[in-house]
């Protein structure tokens, strides 16, 4: 097997640990699998974290969608799970915007930022750049840890009397502000504001470490335009985060505010179950900016980890370099800067001065063309490959056709004009849920499928993978594709039933449809974690690079310990993407290799290497601290 | 209760569960001597199902794209005239990206398909193109540009101050219905505020009883509307956001706590055209809240009536004032007493201090 090459002590030690069972421990339980500061471990619990709050979050979309299809029918499952907000099994209407706020606030904060984030930029720095661990491993279990607070406040709020919060997952104000509005605007938006701060400063430990993890622990060689595109896009997604996080921060503490101290910050001229109150002067609107200056940033957040994903696995199975690789680098800086400038096409119709439309119509649009360049680049990379269908590859696929097109009716919505009739409908439910949802979910699926081996030191059943992924991708297209007809219909979203308009009402068969097929699309997940969860403990043992991959995290053991590489961390010596190099004999290149170790094909020259192993740009950090380290010795 | 719905899909569940149940047991054991899929090619499998996945999604998405057309109230037959340049503009937007989704994804399955693994092949070594990559950074570029000019001049036109000769009333949102107000013979509005509401006793727009201009105000339930002529909608609310919308008219606004927002348009057909056109008898405009508020949200809605100038005169001269109204709810209320505010300024000083 592939451990028996590996002789060093410290490696034998941990792949002995992993070969007992694990009620075997050293007295380190604690410190190894609960408090631990490892960022693989830290990463593992992230990845468990969000897979449950996926759980959660779909299931309850599933709940819903019930309601939206059948809305005159009783359905026992929802009184069994919602119990008095399900009377006789009839779904109550401020229920159902709880489950959709609920619904989204999971999906978005503690499924596809924190998990997405927390599970592969923690798991993936340090191991793709050489390095032993986070910057701070301290601060990076503190993060794990709140997050964990956050989600155990977040799902307590769904058991609470006067239920969770529910006036969306913008919980914009006044709705949210007021108990007299919304039952769920109670104690369930108070313990939403609590769970989203510590969320948030979650997020921001994460997000700092991941900044300048990979600025300053990168190993010897691996220079930035050396950086594989996944350690690109954790980069870009930390410093949105950690730029844009913060003001969310500042409008919850303002909304809070609001509600406890009674300040106007975000109130004014209401009156409200008979009574005037005392609100005088505050803008509703200025809680929409601070939202979304958050909010659009947030988008990618969530996307761009799936995209860096996306491109290391369509490069490593099609077998050729990325194409456009500074090109990728690029568009994705772009996309990193103009998410700061468009957050107010949310708010083309919210009353804001009309002018404001113009100028963030202008930016909005101007993001469609990294946006462009990426798909182009994605298909390129394709083209006269040799493409090995492994189930993280069709996921990395099927993102690459979610993201084209549900990101293509931005250029729709982008458009103040065009926003008039279609903001606030189905149309835009689509859109977000293809391009940001759908999408990021592959993303996250494809990462799992790719570097479970390193996660857990087993392969996946790639069968099982096939199966999960046919039903996914195909009960995607089918739950959000009739959406966008339902939108033209004009049906509005947050709607209890499309019954209480006339002009809405002939579209109850499409969205019965929607339902039978989100319905399959739960049902495909159960693969999923069947053969996540199997796979763990029962699954093939993996070789040291199942996929033949370049980059260094398929240089350390097969299960690795605190400090990830047994002796030296390797040195870089090329970019990551040397796939199907001309003359070299297998068709990967791995970036530690040495120019003068590669093996060539017969008879092919064997080119001139430089005579210098050294980095040729110019010294960095941690080059002059290496060469000082050096130099003392 | 309707449990038959529920019993078919628990089994239809319980049917899908004992089928992975099966294939699962299957898999762990690896019957393979009986496997009937051990010599199925994954590449080929899923390579072709990317392309026929292609082929169907787009034969799927034509039929239905054919079918639901007519019945796409938010592009087609628009009842404003604003309308009318939102649907041109939306029609020449979907032509570039049905483009953009049918090619693209072509390229992409097709691809996929093509230059699936087999053995002895080989992938070509193609790290960048600098022509390509200019290629389609330009190209979506200008295409953006022709859009995003001709989305400013529409959107500028739309949002341009109302013309002066349109008619002015006030919408007004509340959980989880819509009352409107006329401006009645005096064409102004009386001073409102929400320290003024008196549910209980016919005062609910808080209109401010000591502003004789509120008087002839008109409070209705439907909003009437003359076809042909500019009409601006003045839209607030008295507790939570709302979105006064017009799906027929292309028509959105928030209502905003705290300030008045508006949206000016000009309808261009009668409901009883629209009925005729359509032959649906029963047919009513309607308008509906699009920003979420409640537990009434998806039920805040008022008919809407478009009619000829004559007969929005009618129905006009044929509603009751808000005096009249409230005093037949306040019998000893006197206009009389309550003139304190002959003036303008007045009005805004009793305001001041209301608030």
């Amino acid at each position: 097997m592939a451990e028996a090459t590996i002789t060093h002590g410290g490696s034998t030690f941990h792949d002995e640990h992993h070969a007992h069972e694990h009620h075997e421990h050293h007295g380190n339980f604690w410190t190894n699998y609960v408090f631990s500061t490892d960022h693989k471990v830290i990463a593992k619990q992230f990845m468990i974290t969000g897979i449950i709050m996926a759980i959660i979050g779909i299931g309850m979309s599933t709940l819903f969608r019930l309601q939206l299809a059948f809305p005159d029918t009783k359905f026992a499952i929802l009184e069994f799970f919602l119990g008095k907000w399900a009377p006789g099994g009839t779904l109550d209407p401020s229920f159902y915007l709880a489950l959709v706020t609920m619904h989204g606030t999971f999906m978005v904060f503690f499924v596809l930022t924190a998990g997405l984030s927390g599970t592969f930029s923690n798991f993936l720095i340090p191991l793709q750049i050489g390095s032993r661990d986070m910057a701070s491993g301290f601060m990076n279990m503190l993060s794990y840890w709140f997050f964990f607070v956050s989600s155990v406040i977040m799902v307590a709020s769904l058991f609470i009397s006067t239920g969770p919060a529910s006036s969306g997952w913008t919980i914009y104000p006044p709705l949210s502000a007021l108990p007299q509005a919304v039952s769920g605007s109670g104690l369930g938006m108070t313990m939403w504001l609590v769970s989203m701060t510590l969320f948030i400063a979650s997020s921001l430990m994460g997000g700092i470490n991941y900044i300048t993890t990979v600025l300053n622990l990168r190993t010897k060689g691996m220079t930035m335009d050396r950086l594989p595109l996944t350690i690109w896009a954790f980069f870009l997604t930390a410093i949105i985060g950690v730029l844009s996080f913060p003001v969310l921060f500042a409008a919850a503490l303002l909304l809070m505010f609001d509600r406890l101290l009674g300040t106007s910050f975000y109130l004014s001229d209401i009156f409200i179950q008979g009574e005037v109150l005392h609100y005088s002067g505050g803008s509703p609107i200025l809680f929409q900016h601070l939202f979304w200056f958050l909010g659009h940033p947030e988008v990618y957040i969530v996307l761009l980890p799936a995209l860096g994903i996306s491109s290391e696995i369509i490069s490593v199975n099609s077998r050729k370099p990325i194409f456009g690789y500074k090109a990728m680098i690029g568009s994705m800086i772009g996309i990193a800067l103009l998410s700061f400038i468009v957050w107010a096409h949310h708010m083309f119709l919210s009353g804001m001065n009309p002018f404001l439309g113009t100028v963030f119509m202008l930016f909005t649009l101007v993001i469609a063309v990294p946006s462009a360049i990426k798909a182009f680049n994605y298909i390129t990379t394709l083209w006269k490959g040799n493409i090995r269908f492994t189930p993280a590859m069709l996921f990395a696929i099927g993102l690459v056709s979610f993201f084209i097109t549900g990101g293509i009716t931005g250029i729709f919505l982008g458009n103040a004009a065009l926003d008039i009739p279609l903001h606030d409908t189905y149309f835009v439910t689509a859109h977000f849920h293809l391009v940001m949802g759908s999408a990021s979910a592959f993303g996250f699926f494809a990462g799992i499928y790719q570097w479970f081996p390193k996660f857990f030191g087993r392969m996946m059943s790639a069968r099982l993978g096939y199966i999960h992924f046919w039903f996914t991708f195909i009960s995607l297209y089918c739950v959000f594709f009739p959406m966008h007809f339902i939108g033209l219909g004009g049906v509005a979203r947050h709607y209890y039933s499309n019954t209480g308009f006339a002009f809405m009402e002939g579209w109850t068969d499409v969205q019965i449809f929607i339902t039978y097929a989100a319905i399959i699309g739960f049902v495909g997940q159960l693969f999923f974690l069947y053969n996540f969860f199997v796979s763990i403990f029962r699954g093939k043992v993996a070789s040291l690079n199942p996929w033949d991959s370049n980059t260094l995290e398929w240089t350390t053991p097969l299960h690795p310990g605190h400090g990830n590489w047994v002796g030296e961390i390797p040195t870089v010596h090329r970019w990551p993407y040397d796939y199907s190099k001309p003359g070299v004999k297998e068709d990967f290149l791995p970036q530690h290799i040495p120019a003068e170790e590669v093996e060539y094909e017969e008879g092919f020259p064997r080119p001139a290497t430089t005579p210098s192993k050294a980095p040729t740009t110019p010294l960095k950090v941690e080059d002059v601290g290496m060469e000082a380290a050096e130099g003392k010795e | 209760m309707d449990f038959q719905l529920l019993f078919s899909s628990i089994q239809v569940l319980l049917g899908l569960i004992f089928l992975m149940v099966v294939v699962n047991l299957y898999l762990v054991f690896r019957l393979k001597e009986i496997d009937p899929f051990a010599k199925w090619n994954p590449s080929l499998l899923n390579g072709g199902g990317f392309f026929a996945f292609y082929i169907i999604g787009m034969v799927a998405a034509t039929v239905s794209t054919i079918y639901y057309y007519p019945e796409l109230t938010l592009i087609v037959n628009p009842a404003s005239e604003h309308g009318v340049e939102i649907d041109r503009m939306f029609n020449n937007t979907m032509i570039v990206t049905i483009l953009v989704v049918v090619v693209t994804n072509f390229v992409l399955f097709y691809y996929s398909f093509r230059y699936r693994t087999k053995p002895g092949r080989k992938a070509l070594y193609y790290p960048h193109n600098n022509r390509l990559e200019v290629i389609w950074t330009v190209v979506p570029a200008i295409v953006l540009t022709v859009l995003v000019f001709d989305g400013v001049g529409v959107w500028h036109d739309i949002m341009s101050d109302p013309p002066e000769d349109a008619i002015q009333i006030e919408v007004n949102g509340k959980q989880f219905s819509w009352t409107y107000r006329y401006a009645g013979a005096d064409q102004e509005f009386g001073e409102s505020n929400v320290t003024f509401i008196n549910e209980g006793k016919g005062n609910e727009l808080g209109i401010n009883l000591d502003d004789k201009r509120g008087y002839d105000d008109l409070v209705t339930r439907e909003l009437h509307l003359p076809v042909g002529v500019p009409v601006n909608l003045n839209i607030r609310t008295r507790d939570v956001l709302h979105s006064a919308t017009l799906a027929h008219f292309r028509v959105k606004m928030d209502a905003v706590s705290g300030i008045t927002t508006n949206f000016h348009f000009v309808p261009t057909i009668t409901t009883r055209e629209w009925r005729e056109r359509t032959g649906d008898p029963e047919f009513n405009f309607q308008m509906s809240c699009q920003q979420i508020c409640g537990g009434g949200h998806w039920n805040m809605g008022a008919k809407v009536v478009v009619e000829t100038m004559e007969e929005y005169q009618d129905w006009l001269s044929s509603q009751q004032t808000f005096l009249a109204t409230y005093q037949g709810t306040n019998p000893d209320f006197k206009p009389d007493q309550n003139m304190a505010s002959e003036s303008e300024e007045g009005t805004e000083k009793i305001a001041d201090a209301g608030l």
